[in-house]
């Protein structure tokens, strides 16, 4: 199946803009990743089993393109994270601090932890989506949280094994 | 409130910005331009490595001709150029060295009804004058605009190097394939996957 490029737009252009922010951390890298995510969609005519795999797909696709943006030779002058911060409207202060501290994360553990904790994806969808093992992506999920906990002390509960 | 409630609700605040719609509908026309592009370099590519005879055969179809001044290899260089007025250029200079070079390249742009036509003389030259990557025998990678040199030998990663080019109030966003050809965009940096 396929879905028309204005339904995925509308539906998952902020889900790849955030997956491609916690790579980038530079906010016009992101949404240029996300244009170059859907032109790939387009450009490849995949034939795709559900909305569920395209979501999947978009979400990989997304991921690596904001890596290479990340290892490019010359970089946009990117607005600083802090400065960026101060432009958007956190509900509360944990929120700030939450946001804050996985920015601060390593690479590997901030996009785990983002698929894990915003897309709602399992262990197992996020290493074949990340081309890992789960053992692999349990560890850093694991060491993510534990980073997290130390930083935020109780804003962070240990409530997941 | 959960782990995952508060991540939700710090991370809601990522946005597009507003006007991300809009770029939507520029996307296919996007894809076009793409196309354009990979035309060109596929045609260039082929004529390069035909020119001497193909600048034989141009000059027995008449054609116009003119000299110019372009930049090649990073020195200003009068070139005496051919256009064949179907897309197509051959070009004759002469190197440092004193050796007579040919060159030649051609190709043809996309209407918006999808139909082709060749490249004015205009785009051929702004074609001519296009950055260039060069390989050289001592192994080292050079990309050629206008009078700059750039040693890009050590900016691989993963056969991929990516260089932003200023020339006064111009810019280019350069994707290098090693050995496996280059292009261009004012916008922004071509995925590898986007052309050749």
């Amino acid at each position: 199946m396929n879905l028309p490029i204005e339904t995925l737009v509308e539906t998952y252009q902020n889900n790849l803009y955030a997956a491609a922010f916690h790579v980038c951390r530079n906010a016009q890298d992101a949404e240029d990743v996300v244009q170059d995510t859907f032109i790939q969609y387009l450009s490849k005519k995949q034939e795709f089993e559900s909305e569920q795999h395209i979501r999947a797909w978009l979400i990989r696709v997304a991921i690596n393109q904001a890596k290479n943006k990340t290892t490019s030779f010359f970089r946009r002058n990117s607005l600083p994270l802090e400065d960026y911060m101060q432009t958007l409207t956190f509900e509360s202060e944990e929120s700030s601090a939450l946001f804050e501290a996985v920015m601060h994360l390593p690479e590997k553990y901030r996009i785990v932890i983002h698929l894990f904790y915003y897309e709602d994806y399992a262990v197992k969808e996020i290493a074949q989506i990340l081309k890992l093992t789960e053992n692999n992506v349990k560890v850093r999920l694991s060491r993510g949280r534990m980073l997290l906990r130390n930083t935020l002390k109780e804003v962070w509960e240990d409530d997941e094994s | 409130m959960t782990n995952r409630e508060k991540y939700k609700q710090a991370f809601s605040v990522l946005h597009t910005s507003a006007d991300f719609h809009l770029e939507v509908e520029k996307m296919n026309q996007r894809r076009k331009q793409i196309k354009f592009k990979k035309v060109i370099a596929c045609v260039a590519a082929c004529t390069v490595i035909i020119g001497s005879a193909t600048a034989a055969y141009a000059a027995d179809l008449g054609g116009i001709q003119r000299t110019v001044q372009l930049w090649i290899h990073g020195d200003q260089t009068e070139v005496t150029v051919h256009f064949d007025g179907s897309g197509n250029y051959t070009a004759d200079y002469t190197d440092p060295d004193g050796n007579t070079q040919h060159i030649g390249g051609g190709g043809v742009a996309f209407n918006p009804d999808g139909s082709e036509r060749p490249l004015t003389e205009e785009e051929l030259l702004d074609e001519m004058n296009s950055p260039e990557a060069k390989y050289l025998d001592d192994g080292s990678v050079w990309v050629y605009w206008f009078d700059q040199k750039i040693d890009i030998t050590d900016k691989f990663e993963n056969g991929v190097c990516y260089v932003q080019l200023v020339n006064g109030e111009d810019t280019l966003y350069m994707t290098v394939k090693f050995k496996k050809g280059s292009a261009t965009s004012p916008h922004r940096y071509l995925s590898p996957w986007e052309f050749n």
